[in-house]
């Protein structure tokens, strides 16, 4: 037995040494391709229904060019940016990344990103307003991929007489008259482990009641209308409407089974409703909180400063901009818009009412950073996701939560 | 190269030609970048620049010791290590145990009783994830079959997420345990086991007196294995509860994975990686020192 | 000898086997449950077989098959590199007296300390340097780096368990050392090799953060990254996640299957001597 178990053992390594001339060819034939193959690496690749569209999206441009080719390149979210900055610190990465705000003000002061000047000049295209919000020191370093709004979502078969609430006591009724029989009212994230999500669900609660976490100078942790922000989620936790520790994925499936009525939600998420559940008659509203402010996604597309495809990189940005890239790439990513105003047909928004709902808000998105602390957004992140927790789950008073927060938000940002 | 018996042992460099490669190997894949991130834990260092570094001395140690999130984590690495030794020593133990007394299929339970050792860690998170979930996970299922009330997720309590970690940690663990006694176990001879494995009355003492020492050499360098690799287990942890909720199962692997990816402090992150590097060689060199006197005493 | 513990243990026996199975059985049950069951109040007990269709789909939409391939290129590498250049040092160990073999022993043992997220930035940059960024031998080499010294390990307390008697007839005859350790100490361990190949072959077939890190193509990407990329931003359908979490344990459970018989035995020495 061992005598044959040695030549297996053998044959395993011999079959190993085999290999390894195999191995390392079909590693440089992956490196190398007749064109010059340049990298795009973003989290909306690997989405369920947007992911496939927008690689059939980048494929056009495959089959517009000769010389270049792009790959595209999904990766988690919940790693991504951690990936990213590994890699663009060690002197690689992709070449070009679809990044998020948070990051992408990370990015820019280290030196890590391109400016686009050389080769994009703002005068040649109509940028939307939110781009402004991509540039440094004058320097443009993106160009908005996706702008996405947040406004509630529901579900009109699961509201008791239909009443679409326009306050945030109304919603905290609605909701918990709709609770029961296997149904749900509301849902938004408040686990650690979707750290990022939860950042962008508070976000909307402390801007909708007029809370800021910083006023461009100063740490504005503790103040009033942020107090109150979180007072408000934590309502919302107790109310017994939330299907508690439910993550993203689950509760936004829950909501396309008719399972979650209300959620306050971003246009993407709509547009995979739209396309993975035709069949639910879902609406929008305004967030029903104080004031119309909510959180902004703006995923700016961006060329890394490492790349040594720079043109090519750059010829794929302005056929991006190219106005009828533009208009598929803003069909294909929902109710978000891109980096030029592209109308939407009045088919479409007919087909799709609550299309108008999410380019009403654009007005009153803020981004989701701390205003004036941009680069220092994660530390400062991970304070105020700490203390909420001790709010929702510590029983904390809110006030008191906040107060620490700001103490130990001042005492990080003195480093 | 022919020798005689003699000059086989005597030919000094030999074994320094048997070590080479592993230890170049090691040097360069383990040993130059661990030095490194020795060096960056004295400096300020930013992921996205890493090759640009700010001298700070002692500041990130210091920094860390201020700070009650660290000591934080310190306790909660302290209690899951020790529990996952405990447990999975004590569940691998009882389960070698019972798969070395002779039942009929023994050959199959064997084999499946070990299975959880071969799920990759990613999927464990992922399916332990599920069997969680507040409202239609089997595991709140179970719990209001039995009568209790059972609306949070364990991953998502703070005075249970650490337990619900421990249970998934285990469950992947203790069969390695288990293998590894089994075969220890091999080692007494087959009569006396098959006694303490029968007979009722005497089968502690039989234990004690006989298997028991032969085991516990293995069973002493296996709790150091779990100790070590329980240190810094990192995929499961980070996929289930990326340390929370409010530090609950904040482990000194997901703090300096925070700190040096989350932050982009690689500073601060080898710091941390330093810290724990220093707590396992002191638990190994305490170890070394209590194995030596219970095989002693065991003599 | 009375029938209550035999009983007892019969009863333990299947209590230990249902805990050990129930995840696996879960993961499957629910990679066949239908999305409308998954959100329901009692949990869905039996798997649903008209809902297969989601392992082919799997194959079809996702690049399921060339994540398998390049997890078992990984591991497979690892094995063979861990265990081809951890023979001749577990001899070395086991056999010789030398200076410095206390501190080479330690330090051997020091690499299973190191956690995998404090080496990679530093890694990256080698890997840079050597232009193997973006590869599968990146990850094979980084793999058997924490690999190997639990290896080697293994085989010498196996070496350790063999008596040194059995070595004099061939050293009379003139046999080289690297012959002896070729030709005789290597049968006699087989088993333990069985054994430390499924250490080897599983840290290959699950490692995560290299893998994320070190690769970022597509086409190279291992099964433990694709399966980890479905906890998503957006919306991830629960039973396609567990169908590929199933594709992914399936391949681990067979190999570790074929070789289990060797491991029970062939791990015994690993343990006895520190």
């Amino acid at each position: 037995m061992s005598q044959g178990l040695r030549r297996k053992f053998l044959a395993g390594i011999a079959a190993g040494v085999a290999l390894a001339p195999w191995l390392i060819a079909s590693d440089a034939r992956a490196q190398a391709a007749a064109k010059t193959t340049i990298t795009f690496a973003g989290v909306t690749f690997s989405e369920a229904g947007r992911g496939d569209k927008l690689r059939a999206w980048v494929d056009k441009f495959n089959k517009s060019q000769d010389k270049i080719e792009v790959q595209s390149v999904g990766l988690p979210f919940a790693t991504f940016a951690n990936t990213m900055f590994t890699q663009m610190g060690g002197g690689g990465g992709p070449d070009l990344i679809r990044f998020d705000t948070i990051d992408f003000y990370a990015a820019v002061p280290a030196g890590r990103l391109l400016p686009f000047d050389d080769y994009i000049k703002d005068a040649d295209y109509k940028f939307s307003a939110p781009n402004d919000y991509l540039k440094s020191n004058g320097k443009r370093y993106g160009m908005a991929f996706e702008i996405s709004n947040y406004v509630m979502m529901y579900n009109p078969a699961l509201l008791k007489d239909g009443k679409v609430p326009a306050t945030f006591d109304e919603l905290l009724a609605v909701t918990k008259a709709a609770t029961g029989n296997g149904i749900f009212g509301y849902a938004y994230r408040a686990t650690m482990a979707e750290r990022n999500g939860f950042w962008q669900d508070l976000c909307n609660f402390v801007f909708g009641f007029g809370g800021r976490w910083g006023d461009g100078t100063n740490l504005t942790l503790n103040s009033p209308k942020v107090v109150e922000g979180i007072a408000a989620y934590k309502r919302m936790y107790e109310s017994g409407a939330i299907p508690k520790g439910a993550d993203a994925a689950t509760y936004r499936r829950m909501f396309w089974e008719s399972k979650v009525a209300i959620e306050v939600d971003n246009g993407g998420v709509a547009g995979i409703f739209n396309q993975q559940a035709p069949n639910l008659a879902f609406m929008a509203a305004p967030s029903p909180f104080p004031t119309r402010a909510q959180g902004l996604i703006l995923a700016p597309l961006t060329v890394n400063a490492n790349t040594k495809n720079k043109d090519a990189a750059f010829t794929f940005i302005k056929w991006a901009l190219q106005p009828d890239n533009q208009k598929e790439l803003q069909d294909l990513l929902g109710a978000s818009s891109v980096a030029t105003a592209v109308p939407r047909s009045a088919e479409d928004l007919a087909k799709k009412p609550w299309l108008k709902v999410y380019d009403d808000q654009t007005a009153n998105a803020v981004p989701q950073l701390v205003q004036g602390f941009e680069v220092r957004t994660p530390e400062l992140q991970q304070i105020i996701i700490e203390q909420v927790l001790k709010v929702l789950q510590g029983g904390m008073d809110p006030q008191k939560a906040m107060d620490e927060a700001q103490e130990l938000g001042l005492a990080k940002m003195k480093k | 190269m022919k020798t005689s018996v003699d000059n086989f042992f005597k030919d000094q460099w030999l074994p320094y030609a048997f070590m080479a490669p592993v230890f170049l190997y090691l040097v360069l894949f383990d040993f130059i970048p661990l030095l490194n991130e020795l060096y960056l834990s004295f400096t300020s260092t930013s992921l996205l620049s890493p090759r640009q570094h700010t001298w700070v001395g002692l500041d990130n140690y210091r920094e860390l010791f201020r700070s009650s999130d660290f000591i934080h984590a310190i306790w909660i690495t302290t209690i899951y290590t020790l529990a996952c030794v405990a447990l999975a020593l004590g569940i691998g133990l009882g389960a070698a145990i019972l798969m070395d007394s002779p039942f009929v299929g023994r050959g199959v339970a064997r084999a499946l009783v070990t299975l959880p050792w071969a799920a990759p860690p990613v999927a464990v998170a992922l399916i332990f994830t599920w069997i969680y979930n507040a409202q239609y996970g089997v595991f709140n299922f179970a719990q209001k079959m039995l009568g209790f009330d059972a609306f949070e997720n364990w991953l998502d309590t703070p005075q249970r997420a650490l337990m619900a970690i421990l249970i998934a940690t285990i469950w992947q663990i203790f069969p390695f345990a288990s293998v590894v006694i089994l075969s220890a176990l091999q080692g007494v001879p087959k009569e006396l086991r098959e006694a303490a494995a029968i007979d009722g009355a005497g089968r502690f003492a039989i234990f004690r007196a006989v298997v028991w020492p032969t085991i516990l050499p293995t069973v002493m360098i296996l709790g150091l294995f779990i100790t070590i690799w329980s240190l810094r287990r990192f995929d499961l942890i980070w996929l289930l509860t990326q340390g929370g909720p409010i530090g609950a199962t904040n482990t000194l692997v997901i703090e300096l994975y925070r700190k040096a990816f989350v932050y982009r402090d690689l500073g601060a992150g080898a710091a941390v990686g330093m810290i724990g590097l220093a707590v396992a060689l002191v638990i190994t060199v305490i170890h070394a020192r209590v194995s030596s006197r219970l095989e002693a005493e065991n003599k | 000898m009375s029938a209550l513990p035999n009983a007892l243990r019969i009863t333990t026996v299947l209590a230990l086997l249902v805990l050990a199975g129930f995840p696996f059985y879960w993961m499957f049950v629910t990679s066949l449950t239908p999305s409308s069951q998954l959100f329901a109040s009692t949990p869905q007990f039996w798997p649903v077989w008209s809902e297969a269709g989601v392992y082919r789909e799997a194959f079809q939409k996702i690049p399921v098959a060339t994540w398998l391939l390049n997890s078992l290129i990984v591991a497979a590498g690892t094995t063979i590199l861990a265990l081809s250049i951890a023979l001749f040092p577990a001899y070395a160990l086991s056999r010789f007296k030398f200076a410095g073999k206390g501190v080479m022993g330690l330090s051997l043992f020091a690499t299973q300390m190191l956690p995998e997220a404090m080496l990679v930035v530093p890694l990256y940059a080698l890997f840079g340097q050597f232009n193997l960024l973006n590869t599968l031998t990146a990850l094979i080499l980084a793999n058997t780096a924490f690999t190997v010294p639990v290896v080697v390990w293994i085989l010498k307390g196996a070496i350790d368990g063999v008596p040194e008697e059995i070595e004099e007839a061939a050293r009379i005859d003139g046999c080289s050392p690297a012959g002896i350790v070729w030709r005789i100490i290597l049968p006699l361990i087989a088993p333990t090799l069985a054994a430390a190949s499924v250490i080897a072959f599983f840290h290959g077939w699950n490692e995560y953060v290299f893998a994320q890190t070190l690769v970022s193509s597509e086409s190279l990407r291992t099964a433990s990254v694709g399966l980890a990329g479905f906890v998503g931003e957006l919306s991830t359908p629960i039973h396609t996640v567990m169908s590929i979490a199933v594709i992914y344990t399936v391949p681990a459970i067979i190999f570790y299957l074929f070789v289990q018989k060797y491991v029970v035995g062939g791990m015994t020495a690993g343990g006895v001597k520190g």
